[in-house]
């Protein structure tokens, strides 16, 4: 039987760094939210005041009500889309299979910012899609509609997050056995039937994934609605991000952070355990 | 079998003594020789007066930049001032440095150049506090509207023109909350836009709402705002600077400038000593290098900057517009500001 001692003394060796790298940072914007800034000086004297001038200001809440609105659309949109393709690649036999995997793993591998840059050349007047709606002849002249708006944001973010939702479904979709398919088959269910009544609640573990992991990179994206969102891409994470510069109110603006935090555990807590339910 | 290496605590400490010697070396060595250190903004320690100045005080130049105001007082303030000789900053948060003592008076007397400067910028208040200077004018620019030339046979004289449907989604603004609310008060009139009254605020923030509609979008960066305005035909925009109209031209974009006659924010950047100087008689030697004719001459055709010591040179590159600018001053409140600017932003 292992010693309890040299045990614990590795895991405490092994928590150390992420502890030192995760909880500590996260414990001090948890501290600052408490402080107040006063004439750049940042004064620790435990209030909740930031909270409550976050919740008392209409402005703030629609625009964080606003996010989490826009989030929800960017999961359901990157379901829609994700999923089947998840389930085209998960369908492919051997060598085919892992291809598709890696091209669809692909953007990964690239920056998010080269990412956003291109998307947004793709969708401007001149891009690639008004020149091949143009082309193809369902739009007369190039339109704006694809940038510079909330819509541009949408599409944007679920470019983006997309390898995320898929990766996750492909796996829980890998993690059937084989043989429950057979056994659908042979008590006389059609392609469709096995899909709905085996394939897909199966597969709801890695679905519930791949949507937290689009709804909290969503969630704290500031970047995305600014590069493409034009004057409505307003977000929550922009509202943040004006907290540190300038107005100096970084309380305030960790006040806001933890909200979100909050928030994204508050999912991420309740998604699990809907997954955990799931489970065969 | 493994060899043991002890240590002693005599071993450690003669040990720790001299890797410590090894390691300070460098700065032993170099404490001897002099040693000037900048803290800048780019294009404002070029190679061309740099290796000048080196050659004739024999003093090595270390050079920081950084890419905002805030980066550059945290570092001032963060060693209060110790780790700087010299930097440059503009006139609006003289008195943010001033209140934290960061900064040591200068002596023009030490300063023979100083006589270069033009008559406008050789009496600015912001500057001076009780009788001392503390700092001298070095370059200078505009938050100026940029248009596009094809599209107007006669420059636009009123900022009015970007609250004109007619040029709907074909504007573009500058993400600033600072810089875009003076610009809304200059626009709606406020007799002092850098100390706006509660009802000021209300009127900036409608009036900045009614253009929101108009704009195709906000851009946050120099070359951000460049692109967006090629890619998408833009006719109007309220510009980061004079640089963006060469960088506009370069893609072939016929961009020109002008300072609307409601005005537009400008911004005086000095050079000052910080109160940490190790060796101020070489931080007026280099105050003096900047203010040559030759150097305004190198800031304005290189970095497209206007200087404050060769008029000839500012006239050549347009840089003729210096009295109609609203020289941007140290605001009531920069909180409200942001705070404001967040509304018209969610409005």
């Amino acid at each position: 039987m292992p010693r309890t001692g040299p045990r614990w003394l590795i895991f405490a060796a092994v928590a150390a760094l992420p502890a030192l790298v995760i909880l500590v940072p996260l414990g001090s914007f948890l501290a600052m939210s408490l402080a107040h800034a006063e004439k750049h000086q940042i004064i620790y004297d435990w209030t909740l005041r930031n909270y409550a001038s976050f919740l008392g200001n209409w402005t703030y809440l629609s625009t964080f009500l606003g996010t989490l609105w826009l989030c929800l659309e960017v999961v359901l949109l990157s379901l829609i889309v994700g999923y089947p393709i998840a389930w085209y690649i998960w369908r492919q036999k051997s060598w085919k299979r892992y291809a598709l995997l890696q091209i669809a793993a692909l953007p990964l591998f690239m920056s998010y910012i080269v990412k956003l840059y291109t998307l947004r050349s793709m969708l401007g007047l001149n891009g690639l899609v008004n020149q091949a709606l143009v082309s193809l002849g369902i739009l007369e002249q190039p339109s704006q509609v694809f940038l510079y708006n909330q819509r541009a944001v949408l599409i944007t973010m679920t470019v983006i997050y997309l390898p995320y939702v898929v990766l996750p479904i492909f796996l829980s979709l890998e993690r059937i056995p084989r043989s429950l398919l057979h056994a659908s088959t042979d008590l006389g269910a059609g392609g469709w039937d096995t899909f709905r009544r085996v394939v897909l609640p199966l597969s709801v573990p890695g679905t519930i994934a791949g949507a937290l992991f689009a709804f909290v990179l969503a969630l704290g994206d500031f970047i995305t609605p600014q590069m493409v969102g034009g004057t409505t891409g307003f977000t929550i994470g922009r509202v943040i991000f004006s907290q540190f510069g300038l107005a100096f109110d970084w309380p305030f603006g960790a006040a806001m952070a933890a909200i979100l935090l909050l928030v994204a555990l508050l999912l991420i807590v309740t998604a699990g355990y809907a997954a955990s339910r799931r489970r065969v | 079998m493994t060899k043991k290496i002890r240590l002693d605590r005599r071993d450690f400490l003669i040990g720790s003594a001299a890797a410590g010697a090894m390691i300070a070396a460098p700065t032993i060595v170099r404490a001897a020789s002099k040693e000037l250190r900048v803290l800048a903004w780019e294009g404002y320690a070029e190679p061309e007066w740099v290796e000048a100045f080196k050659k004739e005080t024999g003093a090595e130049v270390k050079i920081v930049y950084v890419g905002s105001a805030d980066e550059m007082f945290a570092k001032m303030q963060g060693s209060q001032g110790a780790d700087f000789d010299v930097v440059s900053f503009d006139t609006s948060i003289f008195s943010r440095y001033l209140d934290a003592n960061l900064l040591a008076p200068l002596d023009l007397s030490k300063i023979a150049n100083a006589g270069n400067i033009a008559p406008e910028f050789r009496e600015v208040k912001e500057v001076m506090r009780a009788d001392k200077q503390f700092g001298v004018p070095f370059a200078w620019g505009s938050l100026p509207m940029v248009y596009d030339a094809d599209a107007f046979s006669t420059p636009p004289d009123s900022w009015d023109v970007m609250w004109n449907p007619e040029y709907g989604q074909q504007l573009i603004c500058m993400d600033d909350a600072n810089n875009c609310i003076t610009w809304g008060a200059l626009v709606v009139g406020v007799d002092n836009p850098y100390n706006l009254s509660d009802d000021d605020f209300a009127r900036v923030k409608e009036k900045l709402i009614e253009q929101k509609k108009l704009l195709l979008s906000y851009f946050a960066g120099f070359d951000e705002g460049v692109n967006m305005f090629a890619q998408n035909s833009i006719k109007v925009m309220y510009s980061m600077g004079e640089p963006q109209v060469p960088a506009l031209k370069n893609k072939g974009i016929n961009a020109a400038l002008t300072i609307p006659k409601e005005g537009a924010p400008g911004w005086l950047d000095c050079w000052t000593m910080s109160a940490g100087a190790t060796d101020p008689d070489l931080a007026h030697q280099w105050i003096n290098t900047c203010l040559a004719a030759s150097v305004g001459e190198i800031l304005t055709n290189k970095a497209g900057y206007g200087n404050t010591t060769n008029t000839d040179v500012n006239k050549a590159a347009g840089f003729t517009y210096g009295d109609k600018l609203s020289w941007l001053q140290q605001a009531e409140n920069y909180e409200k500001r942001v705070a404001v600017w967040n509304e018209v932003k969610a409005g």
